[in-house]
């Protein structure tokens, strides 16, 4: 536990003082800015439905540029070595890393509460649909961020890392589209895959346990893989 | 004494490369092993195996009582690893990465402190503590791995080419921590220098293409003994007079001198005055005759050439 807050607090250290978590934030919230603006003016609803769905395809782009570096640049500059020659465990350095860019995730569904909060002040927004929107985001991150650490563990390149990430996110995005044309049962199994028919739900106000369960299961699925490629070497 | 590192019939295969092939040795406390051997022999995916980072594919290691693949935390706790290159934390500052290194390795708080500034001390390093690693000298790099493999005291120091790239007076230093630190630590040091590792190992291993010569290559017997021979006479007299004596391999002309000869002759006691005998009945007169040294340069190239061989 001691190790693990060593290297947590080493991660989130190596996170905020490189400028990409700052870019990050700031492109996020000039977007959204843009977008929930924009959407308020058309639709003159106190709804954040779209900002959430917004959200949603922003974070598939940007995530990977978080978690492309955490193993990746570490195996590259051969820094793995030291890591993991010391005296701690695979799980703690993958769980560190993960905790450090959720961190980040967190910071930026924080940062967008504004909205909400804007429309509090001026509207009266139903809260459930806001609440269930970001725990909807909050699952769908970690999801990305266990998919991209993964990615990061298998490879020294980054850019190979963001890549591999974000095929993997944009094949499961649509994945659901050719699906449908499956014949029974297939259709049902490929389209459970999507990341969208998961998160839909969260962003009108829907809570199922099934939609929980696949963001909880693919995070704990992509660290135990993580861990295991860091283990097997 | 039991084995503080214990390897077995360890064999490691990278895909469909053999990089390390039924390697066994085992390491006393205390001692200075240096394991030598070309570029790409497997110096360094041994170091990896025993320090956990590799799993052999076959064969068991054992450091202080613990197997590194069952027990691998507890193999971390005993062993510290300097890798080649020292590899770093570019945006972390000297002190931090050492505090940093402390933290992993269970210290906390004065007890961290104490074991930084001590290591830190030791190292030299106490007028760089303030600067980024990624500004720093190659001298210093190396200085500052080999610092936080201090952190924590461990049983087993494990270095990969810790002089390698630095300057004579920067190896000197190094070479002098190294053989300081048998006093706690049992070292195992891995270099392709060999001048350097005969200075440092009291015990020398050779590696060549994965596969272990020997587990102590000072202790090889000995082959052919190689002579000096500075006489003067005629190239031509000499050589048919020391050629006449049973035993005598071969002649040649010693770069280091004319009317200086090196023979390599068979071993046994009598060599030696046969040849002064018949180089004085033919008229020569002999003013030194030595046997050169065995070095470990000579034994090297014994296991890793076939017998040595004087150059014709």
């Amino acid at each position: 536990m001691r190790s693990f807050a060593v290297l947590l607090l080493k991660e989130e250290t190596a996170l905020f003082s490189s400028p990409i978590a700052y870019v990050l934030m700031t492109v996020f919230l000039l977007i959204m800015g843009y977008s929930f603006t924009l959407t308020l003016f058309l639709s003159h609803q106190p709804s954040m439905v779209h900002v959430f769905f917004q959200m949603f395809v922003l974070f598939m782009l940007t995530s990977p540029l978080i978690t492309m570096r955490l193993l990746a640049e570490e195996r590259k500059l051969r820094t793995l070595e030291v890591l993991l020659t010391a005296p701690v465990s695979e799980i703690a350095i993958v769980l560190s890393k993960y905790v450090a860019s959720m961190s980040l995730i967190v910071i930026m569904l924080a940062l967008s509460g504004c909205y909400a909060a804007a429309l509090a002040w001026f509207g009266d927004p139903d809260f459930g649909p806001i609440y269930s929107g970001y725990l909807g985001l909050l699952l769908f991150g970690s999801a990305l961020v266990g998919t991209g650490l993964l990615a990061s563990a298998l490879t020294a390149n980054q850019v190979i890392a963001a890549l591999i990430s974000l095929s993997v996110f944009l094949l499961l995005w649509i994945i659901d589209n050719f699906g449908w044309l499956l014949p029974s049962p297939a259709d049902t199994l490929v389209v459970n895959l999507s990341l969208s028919v998961h998160f839909r739900p969260f962003a009108v106000g829907s809570i199922y346990l099934s939609d929980v369960g696949f963001f909880l299961s693919v995070t704990l699925l992509t660290l135990l893989l993580t861990a295991r490629a860091l283990a097997r070497r | 004494m039991s084995a503080v590192v214990l390897a077995q019939h360890v064999t490691k295969w990278y895909g469909p490369r053999r990089a390390v092939t039924d390697v066994s040795f085992a390491i006393e406390p205390g001692e200075i092993v240096g394991l030598l051997g070309p570029n790409g022999s497997g110096k360094s995916t041994i170091f990896r195996m025993l320090t956990g980072y590799l799993v052999p594919t076959s064969g068991r290691i054992e450091v202080a009582g613990h197997d590194v693949v069952a027990d691998s935390l507890a193999v971390r706790r005993a062993i510290s690893y300097v890798p080649e290159d020292a590899p770093l934390y570019e945006h972390m500052r000297v002190g931090e990465f050492l505090h940093f290194m402390a933290g992993l390795k269970g210290l906390r708080g004065a007890a961290a402190r104490a074991a930084v500034a001590a290591a830190a001390e030791r190292l030299d390093l106490t007028r760089v503590m303030m600067l980024s690693t990624g500004k720093l000298s190659r001298g210093f790099r190396q200085r500052v791995s080999i610092a936080q493999a201090l952190l924590g005291d461990p049983k087993v120091l494990v270095l990969d080419e810790p002089t390698s790239g630095l300057d004579p007076h920067q190896v000197i230093a190094v070479r002098d921590l190294i053989q300081s630190l048998a006093e706690r630590h049992t070292v195992l040091i891995a270099s392709h220098i060999l001048p350097e590792i005969e200075k440092i190992a009291s015990r020398v291993m050779i590696l060549l293409d994965g596969t272990l010569l020997t587990v102590d290559a000072l202790k090889e017997p000995a082959g052919d003994l190689v002579m000096q021979l500075a006489v003067a006479g005629s190239e031509e007299a000499v050589r048919r007079a020391v050629t006449a004596v049973a035993g005598v391999r071969r002649i040649a002309a010693d770069p280091d001198g004319s009317s200086r000869y090196l023979v390599e002759a068979e071993r046994r006691p009598s060599i030696a005055a046969e040849l002064v005998a018949a180089l004085v009945a033919a008229g020569i007169a002999v003013s030194e005759l030595t046997e050169r040294r065995r070095t470990l340069e000579d034994v090297f190239l014994e296991l890793t050439r076939g017998p040595a061989r004087v150059a014709a």
